[in-house]
């Protein structure tokens, strides 16, 4: 299989699309930006030239943009709707949650909405409380929608494929911190399971059960446990709807310890979500009560003075492990200001 | 008067007075904002920035206009609608810079000004939904019997955003005292406008069919613009609400400290007519007319340079937040 060397995530979604498009002529594109040399943060880059009546700038009409984009699926099209961030999405929410998820099952079925909706979220430095949410729960709370959240350039690339593919609306949550990560990813089309769990690594003693930007940081904190000889096994979630249990309770079977990671509020956040699902499903097999490790239900300030105390990081995740190992919690020294601020230019290939 | 066409200015109307008093709130707009593009590239500052350069004519135009009871909403490029309606320059830099004596004690950054002491009542970044926002607070004068208009200031993408129809039509309902200041700079950060509307596409229709008065101005004009808001505020004090759409050039990039020439996007918006429609060099050879004004402006600008380096070093040197504040606030004391 012929592999691209260190593809950056914004490439693997290029990627996916461009191949998508390829395959199938029903697929087009539209959302703010998306026909720019460098659109949609890079990921539409050079597509318009190659299928130009296929791939669209709108007007900033987020509701009606959506809206047509769910008249467009029912009516024989593959669109792919684009929002650059989450909050400008919530313009749009009536069409997403509550026409194009509830289509097919309120008209009793064989009215299927093919649609992606692709939208970009989470952390970004200096944006603010009203341009960094995430709101991973929102999506996750409406049955209807597959919701998956890539967490690395194969990830992004298989499973947008697949989202391609499917024929009912997908949510797309794209986290820009990672943007800039890279890996080494199969330069022919493949496709990722879109509601399965994976074990991104195997371990014994402890489980960690993140999805999207969470995966970077754990598997910085595996490096630091390792050192502290802690086999943490790494659980991305791939899919928030629907959210696949099975594996988490297999692995927490094995390792008897359960550790969550969002990197969002910790109101009703994913991890708690998970936890209430094992304790019903397996509460004997737990050695220690879960942990759920989130950010403090605050909005996220702009200022780095404060913001630099919002997020959790791959120090938390260790922290939490030794305590739940009753270890000795080892004193780090504070991150830096790169690492606390500035996106991570992580390459997964490299990190075994 | 033919109010659809720009341009069509009465200068008579104004003193020198007055007009010294608009140069020198685009004066300081423009070169705060100039000396923290500056800042910036030199410094790794953390807060998503829009400038406001070359747009000043319609800040200082409308707000020249208002009373301190008037009250101001702004979107995500709105450190010229902050200064210019008389927002505390010190609480501005000091936010973008993120520190304590921000005006949002570092929370929100250049995206969210708000200086409630001259009633601009706050900017956020989400297209159009001051729109709304600002129609409430024309509701709640009204409600309550109080004097003043509430105005919006919001771009052309905006425009586009269902909300602000849905609330120019509340606003004509309930004759409320509303001025929707459309700045039209020709770009949805790179997108035209032919390329997001029909080439039939009127907003004087838009506005007159919902009942609202529609005016437009020269918003590379700070004459044009005060005299068109004037005529706005006399329709809105009848029970009119307005949409006063200025177009205007925007200098620089849609965010970060750049001008963007290279990307070609623009048409008629391009260096040289940019600064042959800059609002403040306008305005100075108008002033300049008489030539004893001229010595006065270079003092002026001098005096404006030197206030700007002392804020923006004032601001350096305040303290950051401390730890425990990213806690506060999340519900009102």
């Amino acid at each position: 299989m012929y592999m691209h060397n260190n593809l950056s995530f914004t490439d693997a979604i290029r990627e996916s699309t461009l191949q998508g498009m390829e395959r199938d002529p029903h697929i087009f594109i539209m959302g703010l930006g998306v026909s720019y040399q460098n659109g949609a943060d890079g990921t539409t880059k050079g597509l318009k030239a190659l299928f130009p009546d296929r791939i669209f700038d709108t007007p900033v009409s987020e509701s009606s943009v959506t809206g047509a984009g769910v008249g467009a699926a029912i009516s024989g099209m593959r669109p792919i709707i684009h929002h650059g961030r989450v909050e400008f999405a919530l313009y749009a929410l009536d069409q997403i949650v509550t026409q194009a998820a509830k289509w097919n099952y309120m008209f009793g079925g064989g009215n299927p909405v093919p649609i992606v909706f692709r939208i970009a979220v989470g952390r970004q430095w200096g944006n603010g409380p009203q341009h960094t949410q995430a709101l991973y729960s929102l999506f996750g709370a409406v049955p209807g929608l597959k919701v998956v959240i890539p967490s690395s350039p194969i990830q992004a690339k298989g499973l947008l494929s697949s989202a391609l593919r499917e024929n009912g609306p997908v949510v797309y949550l794209e986290p820009r911190w990672l943007y800039g990560t890279r890996e080494n990813v199969p330069e022919s089309p493949y496709f990722e399971d879109l509601s399965r769990a994976r074990i991104v690594r195997e371990g014994s003693d402890v489980t960690i059960a993140t999805y999207g930007d969470g995966v970077v940081e754990a598997l910085k904190a595996d490096r630091l446990l390792r050192e502290h000889n802690i086999s943490a096994e790494i659980i991305d979630l791939v899919s928030l709807q629907p959210i696949d249990h099975e594996t988490i309770t297999k692995s927490v079977n094995k390792t008897g310890r359960l550790v969550t990671f969002d990197t969002t509020h910790s109101c009703f956040c994913v991890g708690t979500e998970i936890i209430a699902k094992l304790c019903q499903r397996n509460f004997s097999a737990l050695k220690a009560a879960p942990v759920s490790i989130a950010c403090p239900n605050v909005p996220c300030p702009t200022s780095t003075a404060l913001s630099a105390m919002f997020y959790p990081t791959r120090l938390d995740i260790v922290r939490a492990i030794q305590s739940l190992l009753k270890k000795t919690v080892t004193e780090y020294p504070a991150l830096s200001f790169e690492e606390l601020h500035l996106s991570p230019k992580f390459d997964f290939s490299k990190n075994e | 008067m033919d109010e659809s066409k720009p341009g069509n200015h009465r200068a008579t109307l104004l003193n020198k007075e007055d007009l010294l008093k608009g140069y020198k709130t685009m004066l300081l707009i423009r070169h705060l904002e100039q000396q923290l593009v500056d800042f910036y590239l030199k410094n790794k500052v953390m807060s998503f920035v829009h400038f406001y350069v070359g747009q000043e004519a319609v800040a200082a135009g409308v707000c020249n206009n208002l009373g301190p009871e008037d009250k101001v909403f702004g979107n995500h490029r709105s450190h010229g609608h902050y200064l210019a309606k008389g927002g505390n320059p010190l609480a501005m830099v000091a936010e973008l810079l993120g520190r304590k004596n921000g005006c949002c004690h570092g929370k929100g950054g250049s995206m969210h000004m708000i200086d409630k002491s001259v009633n601009f009542m706050g900017s956020t970044p989400i297209l159009g939904s001051v729109v709304p926002i600002a129609t409430g607070s024309a509701l709640a004068s009204k409600l309550s019997k109080k004097s003043g208009v509430s105005v919006a200031f919001f771009g052309d993408g905006a425009a586009e955003e269902g909300v602000v129809y849905e609330s120019i039509n509340f606003a004509a309902l309930f004759k409320l005292p509303l001025l929707l200041v459309l700045e039209n700079n020709l770009y949805s950060v790179m997108s035209k406008l032919k390329d997001r509307r029909s080439e039939n596409y009127s907003t004087q229709q838009i506005v007159t069919g919902l009942g609202a008065k529609y005016i437009k101005a020269d918003g590379n004009d700070y004459l044009d613009v005060h005299a068109k808001t004037k005529e706005a505020l006399s329709f809105i004090s009848n029970g009119v609400p307005v949409v006063l759409e200025c177009v205007v050039y925007r200098h620089m990039a849609h965010s970060a400290p750049i001008f963007d020439d290279k990307a070609c996007y623009r048409e008629i918006d391009v260096p040289e007519e940019r600064e042959r429609q800059c609002p403040i060099r306008k305005l100075k050879a108008l002033l300049c007319a008489d030539p004893a004004t001229s010595v006065e402006l270079d003092a002026l600008e001098a005096a404006t340079i030197e206030f700007c380096k002392q804020v923006i070093e004032q601001a350096n040197n305040s303290p950051y937040p401390e730890a425990g504040e990213f806690l506060t606030d999340v519900y009102a004391q």
